[in-house]
């Protein structure tokens, strides 16, 4: 019985790190030794392709700042709204709630990418392509559903008393959100923060249309770039070694924040 | 002195509170008492101001609270669930309040002290009120009351939360924190004994509205009505049918042995140590009657009472007839 | 005071989800494009009876649904498999769990690029090993049965941990006691999972599939830098249909057309489908 156990969860590990441990082999593969397979194991390492990636132009780390940039304004201003939405929707009258809380679901549903094309009209009629902080405006709104989703079923979870008492102790609505109610949502803000961030981190579409000069590129455009600038010769050590870099700062988001993105996604779908 | 003028409140279409005219004078204690969903509940939340009623007026020393919003009503509450903040200390539960009604650190810290001491809690100021006990957390809610100075004490069933042991023996310590102040308090419960042992008065609801109100003793030698006589008072009033208008209510305390009563059979007995309480299935129904722990019975028991403790009501609408 | 806080936020997500749909009936019918220099000319129904006739719409169309409910399938399964075996008590379970979950936290278009790497002929790992084999090469990235396939296998490695860490929320929502009364009942474990598991965890099934349904119709990232489309636009999906038709031909007017045409085709799927499935009464919520 054990020993099942421990198979299957090996199994588990393999099915999901063995692809992002071949790109961690790869990315310190010398080009020669990724197409032939007879070169002695140790000729075949490098550290080529990192330098490469951040001796190139742009430097590879300066994707990384522009997705951190437009992910940590993304998760601040969609908190920001999302927040005070959420304590009041989870206080309108049952009726409107139930409406507002379809509309909200359907749009968390919605493949968000049929949007790019009024998205980018927008972004031409008002100047805002190549600008990473306009960029973080349709970001929040796209994250705004599932930001709200989650905080309002939090709202709901808090006993309407605490509330009440710190009314009774002469505390404003700004008091209560400031001194009661955002302290004690700290942790569900925690895990839609997260989550937010993950979204505006990963979000491709959007950025490929709304962003063109070189230097503003956030990760995922900038790696499909990569992709589609040579058509013969692709350079997989130098993608394998970019996609390495651009998974430490996730890697270590997960691995730090674990426990907040499963409360997240669990709270979402438990009373989402 | 607290004056409720025909307040009402209503959630759709239906009345959950109606006619609530009632007096509270400087340093009385009245009691809300009545089952579930009676509205006891809802009553408190209006004066409060968490709740804005459909009709009525609120009226504190003359003066209208109707259009003062809860935070500045200076009304203080201990909420059956206490509502202590879970982030927060017992320290910064009750300094809380005091920072943002720009108390001065100094005189704060010397106030909190003081009301640790009075609760005796100092030992626990630094905990969270999830690592409390219920009495405790129950003390922080008191204390967090006696802070705020208010007008009003409203206390919504603040011990239904603990077990009964500890509710005896926070009895005399709630009477010594704040009955004995200047301010009118209402008291919120569903416990009969609680609200006769800590009310000057009752007010005993019923669907929303008064069925009786006045002391203690008044309820229980004069019940208005059926109602109000089966919640005061236990064990519970035997309510004896006599025809279809008339249905009579006796005491089990009062019912005693008569070897010239009526004959009864013994169904159950409990015994509760200074006294017994007896389940007799007499040719008028059953019966309960309350008689010494130590009387040894033997069947068959003969039992009556006299007539003038006897309690009359219309057998239609529950309410007491004229002696 | 409390509509008041809403309001941001609400016109925040009108402004992002109602006005494109808005905008997109009104574009379709337009022409909009190089031959009209980008400005929209009123075109009737024009762009509506393209769609039509377009084969490639309609292609598109079936084979997106059929990538979406092929890899809704088997992410399924797959998850439901890894939520039971999340759900035992085993040590180093936290860990485990954290590193399932990278694939789904990693950015679509990075891994396309490895799984390029991956199923690359003749270089990659997988045609490596079928070098020992013998089969011949397998051109996995220029075959359209293989290449619908890798992307059907990035997709599910992709989202499998997403619906596992939902089965997962709702296997934990199950009370352990219903699995002893079941046990003292006389049933077998592998019966507990058909009469109580599967039962109380349907409404997290139900959930996962609509949501990954809607997602995985609208494939994008993943098709456009894995495949492009190809090979011969097997793989091409709805909405890389409508990108192209904007971003490559610049007519904004059929682009339109097309997303509007997709959105219809999923709100009309989804609807069908959760009326079946409240028909099938498996819709009902059940509380354990």
């Amino acid at each position: 019985m054990k020993r099942r156990l421990a198979l299957w969860i090996c199994l588990l590990l393999v099915w999901s790190l063995l692809p992002m441990l071949w790109q961690l082999i790869s990315s310190f593969s010398t080009a020669e030794s990724l197409v032939n397979g007879s070169i002695p194991f140790l000729q075949r390492w490098t550290l080529v392709h990192y330098k490469e990636l951040l001796a190139s132009d742009p430097p590879f780390w300066r994707y990384l700042l522009n997705s951190a940039i437009v992910s940590a304004l993304t998760t601040v201003i969609t908190l920001a709204l999302a927040i005070p939405a959420a304590y009041g929707l989870a206080r309108v009258p049952l009726q409107l709630r139930r409406v507002l809380r379809w509309i909200t679901v359907a749009a968390a549903l919605f493949p968000y990418v049929l949007l790019f094309l009024a998205l980018l009209e927008l972004a031409r009629r008002f100047s805002l392509g190549n600008s990473l902080i306009a960029l973080a405006m349709p970001y929040s709104g796209l994250a705004m559903p599932l930001a709200l989703l989650l905080l309002t079923s939090v709202f709901e979870s808090l006993p309407r008393e605490l509330e009440d008492a710190a009314r009774l102790e002469g505390l404003g609505l700004w008091q209560r959100l400031r001194w009661v109610l955002v302290p004690l949502l700290a942790p569900a803000t925690a895990s839609t923060a997260i989550l937010v961030f993950l979204f505006a981190w990963n979000e491709y579409p959007i950025a490929l249309t709304w962003l063109s000069r070189d230097e503003l590129l956030t990760l995922p455009v900038a790696m499909a770039r990569i992709a589609g600038s040579s058509i013969y010769s692709i350079p997989y050590g130098a993608y394998a070694a970019a996609t390495v870099l651009g998974s430490i700062p996730l890697l270590l988001l997960v691995l730090i924040c674990q426990r907040q993105i499963v409360s997240g996604l669990t709270n979402g779908a438990i009373k989402g | 002195m607290l004056h409720l003028n025909g307040l009402g409140k209503r959630f759709g279409e239906q009345w959950i509170l109606r006619d609530l005219n009632m007096q509270v004078d400087e340093g009385e204690c009245v009691a809300l008492l009545g089952t579930s969903g009676c509205g006891k509940s809802t009553a408190l939340r209006l004066i409060a101001g968490l709740d804005r009623q459909d009709e009525g007026s609120i009226e504190l020393d003359g003066e209208p609270l109707d259009s003062i919003p809860a935070e500045r009503r200076r009304i203080a509450m201990v909420f059956q669930s206490y509502a202590l903040f879970p982030h927060l200390s017992v320290r910064e539960n009750l300094n809380l309040g005091l920072k943002i009604r720009g108390v001065s650190p100094a005189q704060r810290q010397q106030r909190i002290e003081t009301v640790l001491d009075t609760v005796r809690l100092r030992e626990m100021a630094d905990r969270r009120p999830q690592q409390l006990s219920g009495g405790q957390r129950q003390r922080v809610a008191l204390a967090r009351a006696l802070l705020r100075d208010p007008r009003v004490y409203l206390l919504d069933e603040p011990m239904s939360n603990l077990d009964a042991q500890l509710r005896d023996d926070l009895r005399p310590e709630l009477r010594q924190l704040i009955l004995q102040g200047t301010q009118p308090v209402l008291y919120v419960t569903h416990d009969q004994q609680e609200a006769m042992a800590l009310a000057n008065r009752i007010a005993v609801l019923k669907d929303g509205r008064i069925e009786q109100i006045g002391t203690p003793e008044e309820l229980y030698k004069t019940p208005a009505s059926q109602f109000v006589a089966s919640f005061i008072g236990r064990p519970q009033i035997n309510l004896l049918p006599v025809d279809k208008q008339l249905t009579i209510g006796i005491r089990p305390e009062d019912v005693g042995f008569d070897p010239e009563g009526m004959p009864c059979r013994l169904i159950s007995r409990e015994w509760q140590g200074a006294s017994q309480l007896l389940l007799l299935d007499s040719p008028r129904g059953a019966l309960r009657m309350l008689c010494a722990g130590d009387l040894s019975l033997s069947e068959p028991l003969h039992v009556s009472w006299l007539t003038s403790a006897e309690h009359r009501f219309d057998a239609g609408s529950g309410h007491r007839l004229a002696e | 005071m409390n509509l008041l806080l809403l309001l941001p936020a609400l016109l925040m997500i009108g402004l992002v989800f109602v006005w494109p749909m808005i905008r997109y009936g009104w574009l379709s019918f337009h022409a909009n494009s190089v031959l009209t220099g980008l400005n929209p000319v009123p075109n009737g129904g024009a762009n509506w009876i393209r769609l039509l006739d377009d084969q490639r719409f309609w292609q598109d169309a079936l084979q997106t649904t059929r990538f979406a409910g092929v890899s809704v399938g088997l992410e399924l399964l797959l998850a439901l498999a890894i939520a039971l075996l999340l759900d035992q008590r085993w040590r180093g379970r936290g860990v485990v769990r954290a590193l399932a979950l990278l694939p789904w936290a990693l950015p679509t278009t990075m891994m396309a690029l490895g799984w390029r790497w991956i199923f690359n002929t003749p270089y990659g790992p997988l045609e490596r090993l079928n070098e020992f084999v013998g089969l011949g090469p397998l051109n996995l990235l220029s075959t359209p049965m293989w290449t619908w396939l890798v992307t059907v296998v990035a997709d599910v490695w992709k989202t499998t941990p997403f619906i596992a860490l939902l089965l997962l929320a709702g296997l934990q929502t199950i009370p352990k006691d219903l699995y002893s009364a079941f046990r003292l009942e006389g049933g077998r474990p592998i019966q507990a999972l058909r009469c109580i598991t599967l039962p109380l965890l349907m409404p997290y099934v139900l959930i996962a599939l609509l949501f990954r349904g809607a997602q995985a119709f609208g494939v994008f990232d993943l098709i456009q830098v894995l495949t492009g489309g190809g090979p011969a636009g097997s793989t091409e999906s709805v909405a890389l249909y409508a990108y192209l038709n904007a971003m490559r031909f610049l007519d904004f007017g059929y682009s339109a057309t097309a997303m509007l045409a997709g959105f219809l085709l999923l709100t009309s799927a989804m609807l069908i489908l959760a009326m079946l499935l409240r028909l099938s009464g498996l819709m009902k919520p059940v509380q354990p």
